[in-house]
C-alpha cells in the first residue's frame, strides 16, 4: 500500500469513527463531575479497615492486590524478556563480567564527580528505603522505591566507573533480588491461605494509623516489590551496557579500566 | 465440599507464578533439566487443578473473593474469580497443552537459565486468569501479561524475521492494550463498578447508550485483535511464522483462541443486557467470522512456509470459532467452546510436526522439502490425520464442535456464514493434505530450480530424538480423536448455558451430517489439485487459474508486512464495528 493510499484509509476509517466518538464523549460524565461511588467507599472504610492513611496502597497492596501481582509478574515478564533478547546475540558465558570495546576511549573521571557519587549514592538509596517503607503513610511505595533504590546502584557506575560497577553489582545476585521478591509478594498470597483466610488476605496486625508499622501485610508485600524492581531495573541497565559493548566480532579478552 | 473447591481458585493461578519466580532467583544453581522438570510438573499441576475445580462448577459456578473482600450492599471492592464448568476446562485444556508443549521443547531451550520456561510459566498463569477473572481490569491485566510474554517468546530466535515478525505482533497487540484499557475506562466511567455482574446489571438498567457501546467497541475490538478477525489478523501470520514451534503450538493452541473466548464471555455476560448490542452483534460477528474464515483459508492454501500456512489455518479457524459466538445461542457458544479445545489440540499437532520437520530436516518449505519427509513416517501419519480433522473428518472433539456451531447457525439461517466456514475448513484442510502428501509422500512435480527457498535458512536444534518430539504431538491428535463424544454432548448444553448465565437448555441441535464430508471431499480435491495440476487437462486447470490469479494477488500486497498498513486496517476495523453498533 502506497503511504498515500494508508493515510487516506486511517482519515476515511477516523471520519467514520466521529460520530460515534463524538456521541461518547457527548454521554460521558461532565468534567468534575462527582467522584465515583467506589473511590468514596474506599475512603469510607480504608483508614478504618486497614489503619492506612496512603490509599492508593490500600488499593494496590489489599482491596485490589490481586492486579499488583499481575503487573509485578508483567514487570518481571518485560525483563525477562528484555535479558532474553539482549543476551541471546551475546550468549551465556560472557555475562559475569565486564566486557570491553576495542578501541573505544577510556576517559578517567574526576575527582569531583567520584567524591559527589559516594555521597550522593548512599543517600539516594536511604531515600529509596524510606520510601519504600512508608508506603502506607505517604505517597510512595515499592515501585518507586525501587526505582530510587535501582537508580543508586547507577551512581556507582558514574562514580566507580564501569568495571568498578561490575564488581559490586553480580548478575545473579540480581536475578535473586528480582525472582525473590516477585516470590515472596506471591508467597504473601498464598500464606493467608494456610491459614483458612483467603488469598492475600490482610491477616497480620494493623498497626497504628500512621505509623511506619501500618498496614499489616501490605509492607511485606511492598518490600517485595522494592526488592524485585530494584534488582530488575538494574538487571536491565546491566543489559543494556553489555549491548553497548558488544562487537560484532567475538570479543577481545580484557577488562575495562576506568 | 464446593466451599472447599471454590478455595482452589488462586492456586491454578498462583502456583505457576511462584514457580517461576523460584526459578529466576535461582536460575543460576539450577542444573540442566530442572528447569523442564518444574515447568512440566507446573503445568500438569495446573491443568489437574482446572479439572477439579471444573467438575465442582458444574453445578453452579464457583466464586472465590481475593483478600476477602466480599461485596458489600451490591459494591465490589475487591476482585473476584468467577468459575463456571466451561472456563475451568478450557484452562484444564489449557494447562494440558502446556505441560505437552514443555516435553515437545525438553532440553531445546536448554542453554538459557530457564528464561524460556519462565516466560512459558507467566504465559500460562495469565491465561487461566484471564479465564477466572469476573474484573474487567484484572481481565486487562491478565490480557497484557499474555501480550508481554508472548513478545518475547516470538523474537527468541532473534533473526532478522523473528525480530520483524515481533514487532509487528507487539505494536499491533500495544494497540489492542490501548484499545481495551479505553473500553475500560468508558465502561467504568459509566457503571462505577470492574465487577462484570456489577457493569451487566448497569448495563440491563441504561438501555440505549453511546458510551456502553463506543466500551463495547473498543473491548471488542482488541479481543479480535488477539483473536485474529480480518481485517486485524495481520500480525499473527508474521509472528506465528517465525516464533519457536513449541511457542506457536501454544499461540495457535490457546492464545489466539483465547481472545475470542473472552469476547464471548464479555458479550454474553457483561454487554448482554444491551439491545443494541444483541441485535448488531449476530450481523456483525458472523459476518467478520465469514470473511476471516475465506481469507484465512485462502491464504493459506497460497503459502509454501508451512508454519505460515498454519498461521493462516488458524486465522480461519478462529473466523469459525467467530461465526459460532455471533449464534449468541447456547448451540453456538457451546459448539465455540468445544471447537477451541478441539482446534486446539489439532493445531497444537499440526506445529509440532511442522517442528519436528525444522528439528530433522532443517528446513520448513513446503516445496524444498519434497519426499524428504520418507523418513519419519510416523509424523506424515499425524500430519495427514491432523488435516483430515481440520477439515471437517467427522470424528472427534473438533468435529463435535463443527457440527454444534454449523447447527446453531443453521438454525438461525445462516446459511451465508455456515457456507464460508465449511470453505475455510476445506481450504485449509487441502493445504495441510497438500503439504503433507508433497513432504512424505514425494507427490507433486519435481520442483527443480523452484525448491530453493525465497525464506532465509531456517532450522531449529535437532538435540531430541524423535520419539520425543512425537509423543506429544500423537498425545494430542488421540486426545482429540478419543475424548469420549458422549461425555463432551452430555456436558455442553449445561456448560454453554451456565457460561452464558442462561437457564439450561436440554439438548443442542447440530448440522446436516453432509456438510463435514463435503469440506472433506473438497479438501481432498484442492490438495490433489494442488499436486497434479500439471497432469490434469487444460479446460480444468485454465479457468482456475485465470480467475484466481487477480484476487490472489491483490491478498498477497495487502499481507506487506509493514506495520503502518496493519495499523491503518486496524483503524478500518474499528471503525466497521463503531458503524454496525451506531447503525443496530
Amino acid at each position: 500500500m502506497s503511504p498515500r493510499l494508508r493515510v487516506a484509509l486511517l482519515a476515511l476509517s477516523g471520519l467514520a469513527l466521529l460520530p460515534g466518538a463524538a456521541a461518547v464523549i457527548a454521554g460521558l460524565p461532565p468534567f468534575g463531575a462527582t467522584i465515583a461511588q467506589y473511590g468514596e467507599r474506599i475512603n469510607a472504610i480504608a483508614p478504618d479497615a486497614r489503619h492506612v492513611a496512603n490509599m492508593v496502597s490500600a488499593i494496590n497492596f489489599d482491596l485490589r492486590g490481586l492486579d499488583t501481582l499481575g503487573e509485578e509478574f508483567m514487570l518481571l515478564a518485560a525483563i525477562t524478556g528484555t535479558v532474553v533478547l539482549l543476551r541471546g546475540h551475546r550468549g551465556e558465558g560472557n555475562s559475569g563480567r565486564a566486557m570491553r570495546r576495542a578501541g573505544r576511549a577510556l576517559i578517567p573521571r574526576s575527582e569531583a564527580v567520584v567524591l559527589a557519587c559516594r555521597i550522593a549514592g548512599p543517600l539516594t538509596a536511604v531515600f529509596g528505603l524510606y520510601v519504600v517503607v512508608h508506603a502506607t503513610v505517604t505517597p510512595g511505595g515499592g515501585f518507586q522505591g525501587g526505582v530510587i533504590l535501582a537508580s543508586a546502584t547507577l551512581l556507582i557506575y558514574l562514580g566507580e566507573g564501569y568495571a568498578g560497577w561490575r564488581d559490586a553489582v553480580r548478575s545473579h545476585w540480581l536475578d535473586a533480588l528480582e525472582g525473590g521478591g516477585a516470590l515472596l509478594f506471591a508467597l504473601c498470597g498464598l500464606g493467608p491461605m494456610l491459614m483458612g483466610a483467603a488469598f492475600m488476605q490482610n491477616v497480620l496486625p494493623l498497626g497504628t494509623f500512621r505509623d511506619l508499622f501500618s498496614g499489616g501485610l501490605m509492607l511485606i508485600e511492598n518490600l517485595g516489590v522494592a526488592l524485585a524492581v530494584t534488582g530488575g531495573f538494574t538487571q536491565l541497565f546491566l543489559e543494556f551496557m553489555e549491548e553497548t559493548r558488544a562487537t560484532d566480532e567475538p570479543e577481545e579478552p580484557g577488562e575495562e579500566s576506568a | 465440599m464446593t466451599a472447599s473447591a471454590a478455595a482452589l481458585l488462586p492456586l491454578p493461578v498462583a502456583i505457576p507464578l511462584v514457580v517461576c519466580a523460584a526459578m529466576l532467583a535461582t536460575a543460576h544453581l539450577l542444573p540442566g533439566r530442572l528447569p523442564d522438570i518444574l515447568a512440566t510438573l507446573a503445568a500438569l499441576a495446573v491443568a489437574v487443578l482446572c479439572a477439579v475445580i471444573a467438575r465442582h462448577a458444574a453445578e453452579h459456578p464457583l466464586v472465590y473473593w481475593f483478600g476477602g473482600w466480599e461485596p458489600h450492599d451490591g459494591v465490589h471492592l475487591g476482585i473476584g474469580f468467577s468459575v463456571d464448568e466451561a472456563s475451568g476446562w478450557v484452562a484444564a485444556f489449557i494447562g494440558l497443552l502446556y505441560a505437552v508443549t514443555f516435553v515437545f521443547a525438553w532440553g531445546f531451550f536448554g542453554r538459557t537459565h530457564g528464561h524460556f520456561h519462565i516466560l512459558m510459566l507467566l504465559f500460562l498463569a495469565a491465561m487461566v486468569g484471564f479465564c477466572f477473572t469476573r474484573d474487567m481490569f484484572n481481565l486487562f491485566v491478565w490480557f497484557e501479561v499474555m501480550s508481554v510474554a508472548a513478545f518475547a517468546l516470538t523474537a527468541y530466535h532473534l533473526e532478522e524475521s523473528a525480530l520483524s515478525g515481533a514487532i509487528n505482533f507487539t505494536v499491533i497487540n500495544s494497540l489492542a492494550g490501548f484499545l481495551m484499557l479505553g473500553g475500560i475506562g468508558l465502561i467504568y466511567a459509566r457503571t462505577g463498578t470492574l465487577d462484570f455482574e456489577g457493569i451487566a446489571a448497569a448495563v440491563a438498567r441504561s438501555g440505549r447508550d453511546p458510551v456502553v457501546a463506543g466500551a463495547f467497541c473498543l473491548v471488542a475490538a482488541a479481543l479480535m485483535i488477539k483473536g485474529a478477525i480480518v481485517p486485524f489478523q495481520f500480525w499473527l501470520a508474521d509472528a506465528h511464522a517465525v516464533a519457536p514451534s513449541p511457542v506457536s503450538v501454544i499461540f495457535s493452541g490457546s492464545m489466539v483462541s483465547l481472545g475470542l473466548f473472552g469476547l464471548a464471555k464479555l458479550s454474553a455476560v457483561v454487554f448482554g443486557g444491551s439491545d443494541q448490542l444483541r441485535h448488531a452483534l449476530p450481523l456483525l460477528l458472523t459476518a467478520l467470522g465469514g470473511g476471516t474464515a475465506l481469507l484465512g483459508g485462502w491464504m493459506a492454501l497460497l503459502q509454501r512456509h508451512l508454519k505460515r500456512m498454519l498461521a493462516f489455518s488458524t486465522i480461519s479457524h478462529a473466523g469459525i470459532m467467530l461465526t459460532g459466538i455471533g449464534a449468541l445461542s447456547a448451540d453456538g457458544t457451546g459448539g465455540m467452546l468445544v471447537y477451541l479445545v478441539g482446534h486446539g489440540l489439532v493445531k497444537g499437532a499440526l506445529f509440532m510436526v511442522a517442528g519436528i520437520l525444522l528439528a530433522t530436516r532443517a528446513s520448513i518449505d513446503e516445496i524444498a522439502l519434497r519426499g524428504l519427509g520418507r523418513g519419519i513416517g510416523p509424523a506424515g501419519i499425524a500430519m495427514a490425520l491432523a488435516g483430515l480433522l481440520l477439515c471437517g473428518l467427522p470424528i472427534g472433539v473438533l468435529d463435535q464442535g463443527t457440527r454444534l456451531v454449523q447447527g446453531a447457525l443453521a438454525q438461525q439461517g445462516r446459511g451465508m456464514a455456515l457456507a464460508a466456514g465449511a470453505i475455510g475448513a476445506a481450504l485449509t484442510g487441502a493445504a495441510v493434505l497438500r503439504a503433507a502428501g508433497r513432504i512424505f509422500l514425494g507427490l507433486g512435480p519435481d520442483p527443480g530450480d523452484e525448491a530453493g527457498a525465497p525464506s532465509a535458512d531456517e532450522r531449529e536444534k535437532a538435540n531430541r530424538p524423535l520419539w520425543l518430539m512425537l509423543a506429544p504431538c500423537c498425545v494430542l491428535l488421540a486426545l482429540d480423536v478419543a475424548l469420549p463424544a458422549d461425555l463432551i454432548e452430555h456436558a455442553v448444553p449445561r456448560a454453554a448455558s451456565a457460561f452464558l448465565h442462561r437457564p439450561a437448555v436440554a439438548a443442542l441441535a447440530e448440522g446436516p451430517a453432509w456438510l463435514p464430508w463435503t469440506s472433506l471431499t473438497a479438501a481432498l480435491a484442492g490438495a490433489g489439485y494442488g499436486l497434479f495440476r500439471r497432469r490434469l487437462p487444460a479446460l480444468v486447470v485454465r479457468p482456475v487459474s485465470v480467475t484466481q490469479s487477480a484476487p490472489t494477488r491483490a491478498l498477497e500486497v495487502l499481507h506487506s508486512g509493514l506495520i503502518g498498513d496493519y495499523a491503518a486496517w486496524l483503524a478500518v476495523g474499528v471503525a466497521v464495528i463503531a458503524v454496525v453498533l451506531g447503525l443496530a
